[in-house]
């Protein structure tokens, strides 16, 4: 946030890149390179390099290596890696607004009122059309975003904590009644929810790939665009109100957005946790940056963060296949209990 | 009005207890009557009194619903006296089994031992579950008094949601690498009174007992420490010893509750405070009566499980996080 503020503030003739925050950032879009390309050669039927690099190109060894990359390991990839960085623009953006190092979608219960709000879809009417999964997960989250923050700022101002509390409750009732659905709902219909829940990317198509790609081209720009009040609401409501934000409306706006980019990678491959957590943390401990630079760091290290916890989940129990969202947890709690630890008494 | 306030010997101080045994009874006939048939009050007394295998009534009420709602009774007292005592010695209104990960811990460890013992002798899991939650409360309880400014709700709150996190995630992932050793332990993992571990009840019961039993003894202390640990060492009483007995007690009633029921989350949170606000803060009556309400509590939830839906019935363990959790979220809104 401060590298581009002080270079202005310091005179106009400084004009410095913040170098090693573009060559992490780069670093980490090699590495999803890599992972896209070991993903598309590992599996039941394993392709060399050159193979799939030739089948990409068009010129398929065989049939069939053109239908498993075509139809199946890329959509799949390419799905992981826009829902990891959907995941993690959403845990940067609630960090920033709320001031609170631990929050993540995933962890204050928005992930599960949009898997709530798909489950109920899925149980009660299953003639719904899969388009309206998206729509209906936001308005699942977005009624639960609304909902803890009413709950967790009625009495004081600064309840970053008691937001996160009372998320972890509310993301507990949300559960009970998601599993209460299961077993209410019909066993094939309970079923093809549970398989989502888990959240997992293995059944994904190009679909999925492109409501991922709309979502991420409709609201990344946004969040750009948002990111001078966030770089002032990170600083806290007072510092924000003397750069002359609306605070009130930014924070709705930037939640609202926040909450959008998580019901967008929910409603397609389930609830991925800790992604919105870790994700923008590791981007913060590899380079310090501006708030705009952190988000893209952040999507880089999100989409890296799931795109490689699909790979590691299909190819270590291989031919079971483990969940990205299992993975992405085991990963994420650890780094979620050293965040714990470092936490000083207010959230730097 | 408080019980503690009560003259003793009035007829009240009695009266109170009585009335309080008569609902248990009234919950517990109440329970064994409803379900897929209804069975008429009388009936339940006679096929108690005068059992008759040749009367299919009877045959239902002892061999299906008897055991059910002696599982409701006891896993219900169990973590009810478990969360009082958590909220007494960590001074901490939202302490709970399962919300600090103990429930979690044990139901982990239970499924490690099942999954790779296909033949799991009944006596060992109550053993294996102690081992889990002992293990949890550990982890959480480093976890948290490491944290900056110790160990608070909030720091605890968060340990206890990680555990939760991690071992929910591993338990998923041992699902699926098994499927059909789960396959049973699925219901379970939901918090379940529907039956199926007749055979751990035995060996259960004497964790239960004991824990019980430590927790009625040292409820006279745990008041004490409630108050503040300097008060506790002011009053000449050997702190660290009874906070060991309390995880003990705690311990033992976690474990002998998740091998009948698996995990029943927020029991231990709901009931105790409601009896704080008749009882007040001695533990001395806080204790009982948490086994008392907790017992009438879950016969209640279990009949609302079966009932809301019916003929499909919901876990228990679901129907006690859906009324748990908002008291939760209003604990953190009055308390904190």
């Amino acid at each position: 946030m401060t590298a581009g503020l002080f270079t202005r503030l310091e005179g106009p003739v400084t004009f410095a890149l913040p170098t090693r925050a573009l060559c992490v950032l780069g670093l980490l879009l090699g590495l999803v390179a890599v992972v896209l390309v070991v993903s598309l050669m590992t599996g039941s039927y394993a392709l060399d390099l050159p193979g799939v690099l030739s089948t990409l190109t068009g010129n398929a060894p065989s049939a069939i290596a053109d239908t498993v990359v075509w139809q199946f390991r890329f959509p799949r990839t390419l799905a992981s890696f826009g829902a990891g960085a959907l995941l993690a623009l959403s845990g940067a953006t609630l960090q920033n607004v709320t001031r609170n190092p631990l929050a993540d979608p995933s962890l204050v219960g928005v992930s599960q009122g949009a898997g709530l709000a798909v489950v109920a879809a899925i149980v009660l009417f299953p003639q719904l059309p899969y388009g309206l999964r998206p729509v209906l997960a936001f308005a699942g989250a977005l009624a639960v975003a609304a909902l803890i923050q009413w709950i967790s700022m009625r009495r004081t101002g600064g309840a970053t904590m008691r937001f996160i509390l009372t998320g972890i409750g509310v993301a507990a009732f949300i559960s009970a009644a998601t599993s209460a659905m299961l077993t209410y709902g019909k066993i094939d219909q309970a079923m093809a929810a549970l398989g989502w829940l888990a959240g997992s990317v293995h059944a994904a198509g190009w679909s999925d790939v492109a409501v991922l790609g709309l979502a991420l081209i409709v609201l990344v720009p946004a969040l750009f665009a948002a990111s001078r009040p966030m770089a002032a609401l990170r600083m806290g409501p007072e510092m924000a109100v003397a750069l002359g934000v609306r605070v009130g409306r930014a924070r709705v706006a930037l939640i609202t957005l926040s909450v959008a980019l998580a019901a967008a990678a929910v409603a397609m491959v389930g609830p991925l946790g800790f992604v919105g957590l870790v994700a923008p943390h590791l981007a913060h401990r590899l380079a310090r940056s501006g708030v705009g630079l952190h988000l893209g760091l952040s999507a880089a290290a999100g989409a890296l963060l799931v795109g490689a916890a699909d790979l590691a989940g299909r190819a270590l129990f291989a031919p079971i296949q483990i969940p990205a969202g299992i993975v992405t947890a085991v990963i994420g709690v650890p780094i979620f209990v050293a965040l714990i630890l470092r936490r000083q008494g207010s959230p730097s | 009005m408080s019980v503690a306030a009560l003259p003793r010997g009035s007829l009240f101080a009695w009266a109170v207890p009585v009335a309080g045994v008569a609902a248990l009874l009234l919950a517990f006939g109440w329970h064994i009557s409803v379900g897929a048939k209804t069975i008429p009050l009388g009936t339940v007394m006679e096929a108690l009194v005068a059992y008759d295998a040749t009367n299919f009534d009877h045959v239902v009420i002892v061999d299906l619903r008897l055991p059910r709602a002696l599982f409701a009774v006891l896993v219900g007292a169990a973590l009810s006296v478990a969360g009082a005592l958590m909220q007494g010695v960590t001074r901490n209104p939202l302490a709970e089994p399962g919300i600090l990960g103990l429930l979690i811990g044990a139901s982990f460890a239970v499924v490690v031992f099942v999954g790779v013992f296909d033949l799991a002798p009944p006596a060992l899991i109550p053993l294996v579950a102690a081992i889990g939650a002992l293990a949890a409360a550990v982890t959480v309880w480093g976890i948290s008094t490491a944290a900056p400014g110790g160990a608070t709700p909030l720091t605890l709150v968060l340990a206890g949601a990680a555990i939760t996190a991690f071992l929910g995630a591993l338990i998923t992932a041992a699902n699926l690498l098994d499927e059909e050793t789960f396959e049973e332990l699925r219901v379970w993992l939901t918090g379940s009174l529907a039956g199926r571990r007749l055979d751990v009840l035995p060996w259960a019961l004497p964790w239960l007992a004991a824990g019980l039993v430590i927790a009625f003894g040292a409820a006279r202390q745990v008041t004490a420490l409630a108050m503040g640990e300097e008060t506790a060492v002011g009053l000449g009483m050997n702190v660290g010893r009874l906070k060991a007995l309390v995880l003990v007690s705690v311990i033992a009633l976690t474990a002998a509750s998740v091998a009948i029921a698996g995990p029943m989350g927020f029991v231990g949170l709901v009931v105790p405070h409601a009896v704080r606000l008749f009882v007040g803060q001695d533990y001395r009556l806080v204790v009982p009566w948490s086994a008392l309400a907790g017992a009438a509590y879950l016969l209640v939830v279990d009949i609302a499980a079966r009932m809301a839906l019916a003929p499909v019935e919901i876990s228990t363990g679901l129907v006690t996080a859906l009324l748990g959790a908002p008291i939760f979220v209003w604990l953190i809104r009055a308390r904190l």
